[in-house]
């Protein structure tokens, strides 16, 4: 599935939307060269749920990398891309609750962001969803594992992302 | 280049056992501008500490990078040990080696390993570009605001106080003692609750530390920790510090509602005090502000206080209030359009209230007999009154009351304006008005009639001749007319005139065929009159149709059940006849689209013209000024029609001179703005003659009550009372009146439909009858601004709404009750006295049932997950007293699982248990109400597994806890965050249980979670203490995790400006305009760096670099 290296970028860029690739090759896929997500979470809520995870001794995929921030509404286009350029196959922001923001809009301004990320990714033909948002409470542990463990599989159905 | 020190931690075997620290340390070693890396077993302990500090000392490190567990839990642990060790702050990076890596990756130890180097590598990368930042400091204010009133609150209050710091304690109630008040005895030791909280409230009322605020609500907060700015918003008491308690004035009260104190259980009177020993000790009343009905009257009639005392027969006592800003009670009821009825809340249940009957009725049962107090003269000032009108002779009446001696002069031979000549006999009899008047005129007002205004004196003359001021109350007493040809033949009248003539008794003899040309009331009126007066066909035609015709409704279905036309539509274009009139030529017309003003004119519409035939015509088109009467009144000035006034003084341009009424309208042409206009002239008339505002001229408006719709669906409804009329065949031949008003019966059952929406209805009664005169009606809310160093927030809980499980009956059936609502019928100082008496029919129980768990351990969406910690100890409680005092009634405590944590709560169990309560491990399905309101219970017994099915006199549902709806609206305001069942979210459950998320911000209580009263009083305590240790040293640092600006680079775009969910972003001069971040207020969310277009502005310790640094390594 992975292109060589010597393909032209066109050809090594995938169909968006498309994925009749058959679930054996997705594995040997992963499988071949390890996933790396980048999420960043909010030190109210997502990092709670994160270290409640934690403490919980809960699996986790070991492809995510936990960055704190003080309010998802730090985060800002700038870093998602350069997370992306820089190795990582697929960012993601976690944050609280809409209306729950600690700081009471900040995680609006992240969902309309990453919105704007994955619109971006779109029209230079990237996959946009290796960016996501999500949105938990700090009691919400379990949600905080099925959105990390969900976002682990959809990067893991989806090529490494090229690097030049 | 820094100098970086790693220290990894082995967590005691938590980390080490699935990572390899050696093999981590090494690859640690070989990243840039790492000096030293150094394993220990347990980092964050004093061991730790030595490693840390000896390392730095002798590598020389000025960044330090952490592998251990999350910063959110040992974070604070290392950066005090750099700020200690002198490197400055945001010198620390984090490396979450336990949580986030070796916990979650058990099973993956290669994984984990390779995760571990990674995230090792980012946190030395960001050390590698973080800055070390300044603190300033800031001023720590030495007090302290307490929200809530409870035993939380008031344990925490007394902490404070006696550590020397100031304690504001705000409490929405009226007063003191939260939940606790309302228990009889606490477990496990069966304790009376007001003995252990009886000392804590007279220690709040005694302590000149505290500075209590009962009826008051916090609305906003502002500022940082340590200067908080809260702004308090207290509502009125309407009684004042001159109370002594003595309760003469609930006995007067004519209103009851439901007692929040007793939920339910009682009622109360709006005035209140909700036990012996409140604290404050005054009574308050219960003004949810002003009802529809009194909000909607120009006069802002006390309606709901005159039907409250209706309802209870006080005839008299109703007529006072109704009377006080209307000296025509009597005539209202049987005139006023009554939009007081249309925005009676009962219409959205059933039909309005009939309120202007019930004032009929009151006025003419209790007014002749209601003796007329002579006002002391108190002032020499005279005053003229022109016109002895509704307007008039209101500003007289008032006036006089106030002290002045009053003259009113009057054109028509008799008084009354167009209440005696306007309204026909009929609808409103010439000895209703008479005696009104007579009443006012018994103040000692002069009356002069057969005096017009222009012809025998003038506004000049009353000026020179010594009235200090003149009130014109002239009205509107010309007809107009009509632009048509044949508008000036014989046969053609004005309805003003027609009825005028009538009402004086001077002989009319209207032509067989009358057509009243006009849609109003005064066109109703002439059509009915000249039917009286022996025409044979009457009709009416108006250019609106059935749905805007402006006559009240009740008006046309009387003339058309008298046999009175009705023709619609039509405009009139011409007046037929020779030397008089046969006839009108009418177009049929539409109304048009509104001008300016509101006025629909006609348009002419399709369609052959219509001729009616007539002898007479009556012209009711509306009503016009009689200038004549401003001759030798310079400085008066009428415009379209109208005198014109200042509204704030209501006087005419010409000093002295005022205009009321009619005349100088602000509202509609009807009687109760006229009088309403006349209030509002004599208290301008008194300012100005005493030369200072002594007296609103317009009353302070209170908000309007709304009863919301849940409340209104819990009300039976019941029809509106009919008013009887006369038979029509008994009307149209003579004069008497044809409504008929209401028997005492039919007022009183009316009266009692009232629903009380405005709780206090402000009759007066209590301020009349308190012997110490301590009520204060006129009491508004205030507000004020306190600064505080530090809050704690202890506003409590309540108790879950039982209704939402509607198999179990709360709600519908009597004798369905909650723990808390048996705990006030236990309750010594109960309203039952401690005696426990069932809610249907006073009986003491002989079999009770109690079910635990109610919407506690709920996984479904109708509950709450969590178990509120004591209820198994409350029901015990109860069961145990209930045994006590009744041994010949059984108790069942049908549970889930007996609960009984900590000292002491086991043993009670056991000792309970031997006193004969039934305990049945159980499920309940269904609760049914029996005929005698006894109930049924069937259930299944989780031990054996059978079915059961048992009656009982009695069942408590023993319902959990969740966070207040003050505790709710205390975060919203402040900003603090909650989780499942509203309680309030701490900071750490276990490393901060007191503090909230807010800095500067504590928590305490069962606002916090459920527990029970030492758990309550020992976490407030704890909060009380975190407040002196945080406001003890008087400055502090502030947080370097703020945003602030470079002003070299900033653009001075504002895009942050307006981002800041804080506020706390400026744009401020200087070399040029840039960017200023409040460092009080920012609380360091980053939303204005991610905008910022110039990267101007960052967060301390989470700058681009920073976090690029961590995201790209």
């Amino acid at each position: 599935m992975n292109a060589p290296a010597t393909a032209t970028p066109e050809a090594r860029v995938p169909e968006l939307g498309a994925s009749d690739v058959p679930v054996s090759e997705v594995i040997a896929d992963a499988a071949d060269g390890e996933r790396a997500i980048v999420a960043f979470l909010c030190r109210e809520c997502a990092y709670s749920a994160a270290d409640a995870a934690g403490n919980a001794r809960t699996p986790l995929p070991p492809t995510i990398r936990t960055i704190m921030v003080p309010c998802t509404g730090r985060v800002s286009p700038l870093h998602l891309l350069a997370a992306l350029a820089d190795g990582a196959d697929g960012v993601y922001v976690a944050g609280c609750l809409e209306g729950q923001c600690h700081h009471r809009v900040g995680n609006f301004h992240a969902l309309d962001r990453v919105a704007f990320v994955r619109r971006l990714l779109e029209s230079v033909g990237v996959e946009p969803e290796r960016a996501s948002m999500f949105t938990m409470s700090a009691a919400d542990t379990p949600r905080f594992v099925a959105t990390a463990r969900g976002m682990d599989a959809t990067i893991a159905r989806l090529p490494r992302l090229p690097r030049s | 280049m820094t100098r970086c020190g790693v220290f990894l931690c082995e967590c005691g075997g938590n980390i080490s056992g699935v990572l390899d620290l050696p093999a981590l340390a090494t690859g640690g070693r070989a990243l840039d501008g790492v000096v030293n890396v150094a394993v220990s077993q347990f980092l964050c302990g004093a061991e730790g500490r030595r490693l840390i500090e000896d390392v730095v000392a002798d590598r020389g490190l000025d960044r330090i990078v952490i592998g251990s567990c999350s910063r959110r839990f040992q974070g604070p642990t290392f950066e005090r040990i750099a700020r200690d060790l002198e490197l400055g702050e945001n010198t620390v990076a984090f490396a979450n080696l336990r949580e986030g890596c070796a916990f979650i990756h058990r099973r993956e130890p290669e994984k984990a390993q390779r995760k571990a180097q990674t995230v090792l590598a980012a946190a030395v990368a960001r050390a590698g570009r973080q800055q070390p930042l300044q603190p300033s400091r800031t001023f720590l204010n030495r007090s302290a605001l307490v929200v809530g009133g409870g035993i939380a609150g008031l344990s925490a209050a007394e902490e404070l106080a006696g550590a020397g710091i100031t304690v504001h304690l705000v409490e929405r109630e009226q007063s003191l003692g939260g939940y606790m008040a309302r228990l009889s005895k606490t477990f496990p030791t069966e304790d009376c609750a007001m003995c252990s909280l009886g000392p804590r409230l007279a220690n709040a009322a005694t302590d000149s530390r505290i500075n209590l605020h009962t009826l008051t609500e916090v609305t906003a907060l502002s500022g940082p920790p340590g200067e908080f700015r809260v702004r308090l918003r207290h509502h009125p008491r309407f009684v004042t510090d001159q109370c002594v308690g003595c309760g003469t004035c609930t006995g007067v009260c004519p209103v009851e509602l439901e007692s929040e104190f007793d939920l339910g259980v009682t009622r109360r009177k709006a005035i209140s005090r909700p036990f012996a020993n409140a604290v404050p000790s005054t009574f308050a009343i219960d003004n949810r502000g002003w009802a529809p009905c009194t909000s909607t009257c120009p006069a802002h009639t006390a309606v709901q206080g005159y039907i409250a005392l209706a309802a209870q027969g006080r005839w008299a006592e109703a007529y006072r209030v109704a009377s006080a800003p209307n000296p025509f009670p009597s005539v209202c009821g049987r005139i006023c359009p009554h939009e007081c009825e249309e925005q009676c809340t009962r219409g959205r249940l059933d039909q309005p209230v009939a309120i202007a009957a019930i004032k009929r009725f009151v006025a003419d049962q209790a007014g002749a007999a209601c003796p007329v107090e002579v006002p002391v003269r108190r002032y020499e000032d005279r005053v003229a009154v022109v016109g002895a009108g509704p307007a008039g002779l209101t500003a007289a009446r008032d006036l006089a009351l106030l002290g002045y001696p009053v003259t009113v002069f009057e054109a028509q031979p008799v008084a009354g304006g167009m209440l005696r000549l306007g309204v026909p006999e009929y609808r409103l009899p010439r000895a209703v008005v008479s005696a009104e008047v007579e009443r006012v005129l018994a103040l000692g007002v002069e009356l002069r009639t057969g005096r017009r205004c222009g012809r025998d004196y003038t506004v000049d003359s009353l000026l020179a001749s010594g009235y200090r001021a003149v009130l014109l109350a002239l009205g509107l007493q010309q007809s107009r007319t009509l632009p048509l040809p044949g508008a000036g033949l014989p046969g053609v009248v004005g309805g003003l005139e027609m009825l005028r003539r009538q009402a004086l008794g001077e002989p009319a003899g209207p032509g067989p065929r009358v057509v009243v040309i006009g849609g109003g009331d005064v066109a109703v009126d002439a059509a009915r009159t000249a039917l009286r007066q022996g025409a044979e066909r009457v009709t009416v035609a108006c250019i609106e149709d059935g749905d805007t015709l402006p006559a009240q409704p009740a008006e046309i279905s009387d003339a058309l059940a008298e046999g009175v036309e009705l023709a619609t539509c039509l405009m009139p274009v011409a007046i037929l006849g020779e030397d008089t009139v046969t006839g009108v030529r009418f177009q049929p017309c539409a109304l048009g689209e509104p001008d300016a003003r509101g006025w629909r004119p006609p348009q002419p519409a399709d369609g052959d013209p219509v001729e009616l035939e007539a002898d007479t015509v009556v012209l009711c088109v509306g009503q016009r000024l009689d200038e004549d009467a401003l001759r030798l009144a310079a400085g008066v000035d009428v415009v379209r029609d109208r005198l014109v006034i200042d509204p704030e003084t209501m006087m005419t341009g010409r000093r002295g001179v005022f205009a009321a009424g009619d005349a100088a309208p602000t509202g509609g042409l009807i009687a109760i703005q006229a009088i309403a206009a006349g209030a509002r002239a004599a208290r301008g008339i008194h300012n100005h003659l005493r030369g200072q505002t002594l007296l609103d001229v317009w009353p302070s408006e209170r908000d309007r009550a709304e009863v919301s719709d849940g409340e209104l669906s819990r009300r039976t409804a019941r029809p509106r009372q009919e008013m009887r009329v006369l038979p029509p065949v008994e009307r149209a031949t003579g004069w008497r009146e044809v409504r008929l008003g209401f028997s005492e019966e039919e007022a009183l059952a009316e009266a009692r439909r009232c629903l009380a929406c405005g709780g206090c209805s402000e009759c007066g009664s209590c301020a009349q009858a308190c012997p110490a005169g301590a009520v204060d009606l006129a009491q508004r809310s205030w507000e004020e601004e306190v600064t505080v160093g530090a809050l704690v927030i202890a506003t409590g809980h309540q108790e879950f709404d039982a209704r939402r499980k509607p198999p179990l009956g709360y709600g519908r059936y009597a004798n369905v009750l909650t723990q808390s609502q048996l705990a006030r019928l236990l309750a010594a100082s109960g309203p039952t006295g401690g005696e426990l008496h069932r809610p249907s029919d006073g009986q003491v129980p002989k079999r009770v049932f109690m079910l635990q768990c109610v919407g506690s351990r709920d996984l479904t969406s109708r509950g709450n997950e969590h178990c509120s910690a004591i209820c198994c100890l409350f029901a015990t409680l109860h069961a145990s007293l209930i045994r006590e005092s009744y041994p010949d009634t059984q108790v069942t405590i049908a549970y889930t699982d007996l609960r009984m944590p900590g000292k002491g709560h086991e043993e009670y169990l056991r000792l309970v248990a031997e006193r004969g309560v039934r305990y049945v491990r159980s499920r309940v399905g269904e609760i049914a109400e029996e005929q005698d309101k006894s109930l049924r219970v069937r259930w299944e017994d989780t031990l054996t597994g059978g079915k059961h099915e048992e009656l009982f006199d009695l069942v408590v549902l023993t319902a959990g806890l969740e966070a207040s709806a003050g505790t709710t609206q205390i975060a919203r305001v402040v900003g603090l965050q909650q989780g499942a069942a509203g309680f309030l979210r701490e900071y750490h459950p276990k490393l901060r249980p007191v503090d909230s998320q807010r800095a500067g911000i504590f928590i305490a209580g069962t606002a916090q979670g459920p527990k029970g009263i030492p758990e309550t009083i020992a976490q407030a305590k704890a909060a009380a203490a975190r407040v002196t240790s945080m406001l003890h040293g008087g400055m502090a640092a502030t947080p370097v995790d703020i945003a602030f600006s470079d002003p070299g680079v900033c653009i001075g775009c504002g895009v942050r400006v307006n981002v800041c969910p804080q506020g706390a972003v400026r744009l401020v001069d200087g070399d040029r305009v840039h960017a200023l971040v409040d460092q009080a207020s920012c609380r360091g969310c980053g939303i204005c760096a991610a905008e910022c277009p110039s990267g101007a502005m960052t967060v301390g310790g989470f700058s681009d670099a920073e976090l690029l640094a961590e995201a790209t390594v």
